[in-house]
């Protein structure tokens, strides 16, 4: 691990018997886990190149623990670590030394289906797709589809504003969620927005999905649900070069068609895929572009035709069209093992997530391959081509002395270049800590300190999960001080009227 | 009062850097399409940002659109449309109700009230097109937020803030945008006479469907009445309940049938083609039956965002209490009220109703002698309050950006 964490409070961690004893009066039971040998299962999350035990897992299972915890912790100045399924990729609930790891797993009931309003308000330790399954009986399911959706929870959705191969079409989670509970730092309880489809006052609910754990704790959530469409098909076409491909996803969009999923895997990620699950790619091309339709069979049909001949035009050199359900589940079935299967060709990988313009991707992919020598490390690649979200997957061997430390340079300069080329450090998997000493690549001191003041507002002393997201941190009492610069005239030179 | 016309983007710093010093409030506009809405400020100057209206970059093919904040909403419309594509939120023009003219405003002002049309059911609000922007804050710093990508979580999304917070939070200069194609066809389902409870029962059916609606609208007989309801020639005076179908044509005709044939137990149904059809939706979404040379002209106009079902039984309630009248959007989840002449709108009733119902109430349109007498923006639970008098002040600390215009009395 070569992230810097914020220093562990010596104080906190001397009253750690007393800090236990105190929280096992609040949640009672198994609820609260000290033990180190207790504790390994939450050392790290899905970014497991980084670990680190926390002084105490506490795991709630109702809102006023959730609020006494946390009142408890700010009346205390100790810090706090929420955690949902643990699948972050970049390393959102990584645990501090000093810190209270908050699990939310015990927040597992759907508490209403509401079908005439078309949403399910929910507890956040349920999974991403045990949402749709509890709907799927009338035809429902939740649009959002992260690849870790049986596992993922929907209150890791929210902190991490997760996206999904659908999400082109059918937004990220925030597109699809309208309120939820939340217990601020001090333990106050607050209601945002609910069933209607626009809350009052600002959109509070915005600002808190995608905000990594940092502004408060999730307790419930009212997510949108919509009808499944009637049918899906999709086109599997190979191209003789990435180029092609990214013509084709641009020439696609601009025949104004927005498909369900649109998906490019280069060679190396297409032959792993391949070999792990069968699903019939062909070996012999430079990009594979898997595209999806849904709705009415009648629009899949037509649709189909158009990408087809656009596909053509681009010069595709393989193209296969799913005739059957079974068949469009295997094209997909490589894509989304993809990940897995590149596991099989390497002991390690670590997974990119910066986007770029859709217009840039070939520019992009060389400059990957450029680096790709450079570290001499191989490179496979899976995008999210409808939206520009790259997932470079770079192989290392972190037994081999230096790799892993080669991988994580070669990918900040991945997503360096993501900035370069007009676009942004993450997609879809958060800052996290991965990306968080990046966040300078993209932002001015400015910009972050308005982000930090934001932060201020919910959590004035920087007790949830500190040492996240943000590079630098600063006293509220600092970013609050207005700067006036003196000696100016009131607004000079302007023209008045 | 002084109006302060800005030049550029670094005009807009420096003004704000002195209205800091000088601790003077700043009442931020376009057009000023959208003055008559809100408490009423105390400005000491306004911040015209008209001139901030270069389209900086469109690229269709990316489905972006860059823009200064001071661009016309009406051109950007039409530059978008020249290929096909179109801000899939429907963003309302609110001059005709409010009885300003027919300027659609700026782009900032689409972005800063938020005010999204029928297609909100289906594709969202403003707050779900705003990609990236450039604003300055009340600290008098030029700070950017988001980015000119679809997709993008790095940092907190501070673009849901900025829309719908009226310019109470910062100065937008530049904005990015995502534009969707527009839908090569359209068909309006009409059922005719339903009462207001039926009627939103019909668009909860509609709306849980497979069929993608995409729009769901109820007219009570007593909206359309008058000729000048932008709605003449389209009924027979019977109540209307509309429901919208776009798409390629053969998935809208494929559509249609099927939804025609689930809403069989709703009662009778039969079309309108495109331009029919394109008509009456720009009048839902504008609310012209309200319009402020029309019958309804001298009523306060009320906006009501609600749990969709429940919506039936909120309107007929609030029309049965007020002697008003009501139109529904967003299959029930948005309610405009027009009720006869009182001191307060009634509001204590107005927002008793809507808040048992799970929705907010917001007096869009009134005389500024009301709007002083009363509320505009729904009072927030108390903690939900002290957390957007928080956020307000970790924008703008010393309240110069539209200072009041959403809380009355106090300066938050």
């Amino acid at each position: 691990m070569s992230i810097k964490m914020p220093l562990p409070d010596a104080g906190v961690l001397g009253r750690r018997d007393e800090i236990v004893a105190d929280l096992r009066r609040i949640v009672p039971g198994e609820g609260v886990i000290s033990s180190a040998a207790e504790m390994v299962p939450y050392e790290s999350d899905a970014l497991n190149s980084y670990r680190q035990p926390p002084m105490v897992v506490v795991l709630p299972d109702t809102t006023e623990q959730v609020a006494q915890v946390l009142k408890y912790c700010h009346a205390n100045g100790i810090r706090v670590v929420p955690r949902g399924s643990g699948t972050s990729l970049s390393g959102g609930s990584l645990p501090l030394a000093d810190a209270v790891l908050l699990g939310m797993g015990k927040f597992k009931r759907i508490r209403e289906i509401d079908f005439d309003n078309r949403i399910v308000v929910t507890e956040p330790g349920v999974t991403n797709l045990a949402i749709s399954q509890a709907v799927a009986h009338a035809g429902f399911y939740y649009a959002p589809d992260p690849s870790s959706q049986i596992a993922c929870s929907i209150g890791g959705n929210i902190a991490e504003n997760s996206g999904g191969v659908h999400c082109l079409k059918y937004g990220m989670t925030t597109n699809n969620v309208l309120g939820c509970e939340i217990v601020l730092i001090t333990g106050e309880i607050l209601r945002i927005g609910g069933k209607a489809l626009e809350c009052a006052g600002y959109d509070l609910m915005g600002v808190i999905t995608g905000s990594e754990g940092l502004l408060g704790v999730v307790t419930e959530i009212t997510v949108r649900i919509l009808q499944k469409p009637e049918t899906a098909r999709a086109v599997m076409a190979g191209f003789p070069s990435v180029e092609s491909a990214g013509e084709c996803v641009a020439r696609i969009i601009a025949a104004g068609i927005i498909p369900a999923g649109m998906e490019i895997m280069d060679k190396p990620a297409t032959a792993a895929a391949e070999a792990f699950v069968n699903a019939g790619y062909p070996l012999d091309v430079e990009a594979l572009l898997i595209v999806e339709l849904d709705g009415p069979k009648v629009e899949v049909d037509e649709l189909i035709l158009r990408v087809d001949a656009i596909a053509r035009a681009c010069g595709q050199t393989t193209c296969q069209i799913s005739n059957s359900e079974q068949e469009r589940l295997l094209f997909w079935a490589g894509r989304k093992a993809a990940f897995p299967a590149v596991g099989r060709i390497s002991p390690d990988y670590i997974c990119m997530d910066g986007t770029i313009p859709r217009g840039r991707l070939a520019e992009a992919l060389t400059r990957i391959r450029e680096l790709s020598e450079k570290y001499q490390l191989r490179c496979a690649n899976v995008f999210h081509a409808g939206d520009g979200n790259l997932h470079p997957l770079i192989l290392f061997d972190a037994n081999l002395p230096g790799e892993m430390d080669r991988a994580e340079a070669f990918g900040a300069d991945i997503l360096r270049t993501c900035v370069e080329l007009g676009g942004v450090l993450t997609g879809e998997h958060g800052v996290g800590v991965e990306k968080r000493d990046l966040m300078p690549e993209m932002f001015t001191e400015i910009d972050l300190n308005q982000q930090q003041r934001l932060k201020c507002a919910f959590d004035s002393q920087g007790l949830l999960n500190p040492g996240k997201v943000f590079p630098t941190l600063h006293r509220c009492a600092e970013l609050g001080r207005v700067h006036v610069h003196a000696g100016k005239l009131a607004f000079p030179e302007l023209p008045r009227f | 009062m002084d109006i302060l016309k800005i030049r550029d983007a670094a005009d807009v710093e420096q003004a704000v850097q002195a209205a800091l010093a000088d601790e003077r409030p700043l009442e931020i506009i376009g057009h000023g399409s959208k003055r008559a809405i809100g408490q009423t400020q105390a400005a000491d100057a306004v911040l015209d940002l008209s001139a901030l209206d270069a389209v900086v970059s469109y690229e269709p093919n990316e489905l972006l659109l860059t823009v200064g904040a001071g661009a016309p909403l009406a051109d950007v419309l039409s530059l978008i449309d020249s290929k096909n594509q179109h801000f899939a939120f429907e963003p309302m023009n609110p001059a005709r109700l409010l009885g300003t003219g027919d300027d659609a405003g700026t782009i900032g002002g689409m972005l800063a009230s938020g005010l999204a049309g029928p297609r909100r059911v289906k594709d969202g609000g403003a707050r779900d097109h705003l990609l990236g922007a450039h604003a300055v804050s009340g600290f008098g710093e030029t700070f950017k937020t988001g980015g000119k990508v679809v997709k993008n979580v790095t940092g907190y999304d501070l673009c849901k803030l900025l829309c719908g917070s009226w310019g109470t939070l910062a100065v937008m200069t530049e904005v990015t945008l995502k534009v969707m194609p527009r839908p090569e066809s359209q068909r309006t389902l009409v059922l005719r006479g339903l009462d207001d409870l039926a009627a939103v029962r019909a668009m909860t059916a509609a709306l849980g469907s497979p069929y993608d609606v995409s729009g769901a609208a109820h007219l009570p007989a007593a909206v359309l009445r008058h000729p000048d309801s932008g709605m003449a020639g389209v009924g027979d005076g019977r109540a209307l309940t509309l429901l919208r179908l776009e798409g390629i044509d053969a998935s809208v005709k494929h559509r249609a049938g099927s939804l025609t044939a689930a809403l069989a137990s709703h009662g009778a149904v039969d079309g309108l083609d495109d331009d029919a059809s394109a008509g009456l939706w720009q009048a839902v979404r504008d609310v012209t039956p309200f319009a402020a040379i029309g019958a309804f002209g001298a009523w306060p106009v009320w906006r009501i965002v609600c749990p969709p079902a429940a919506g039936g039984r909120l309107g007929e309630a609030l029309a049965a209490d007020t002697g008003g009248a009501v139109l529904y959007d967003w299959g029930g989840g948005l309610i405009w009220v027009a009720l006869p002449g009182a001191d307060d709108a009634r509001a204590a009733l107005v927002r008793g109703r809507a808040e048992a119902a799970g929705g907010h109430a917001m007096l869009i349109r009134a005389p500024q002698s009301l709007r002083d007498a009363t509320d505009v923006f729904h009072p927030q639970q108390s903690g939900v309050a002290a957390l957007t008098r928080r956020v307000k002040h970790s924008f703008d600390p010393k309240d110069i950006f539209n200072r009041g215009r959403m809380t009355r009395g106090t300066t938050p």
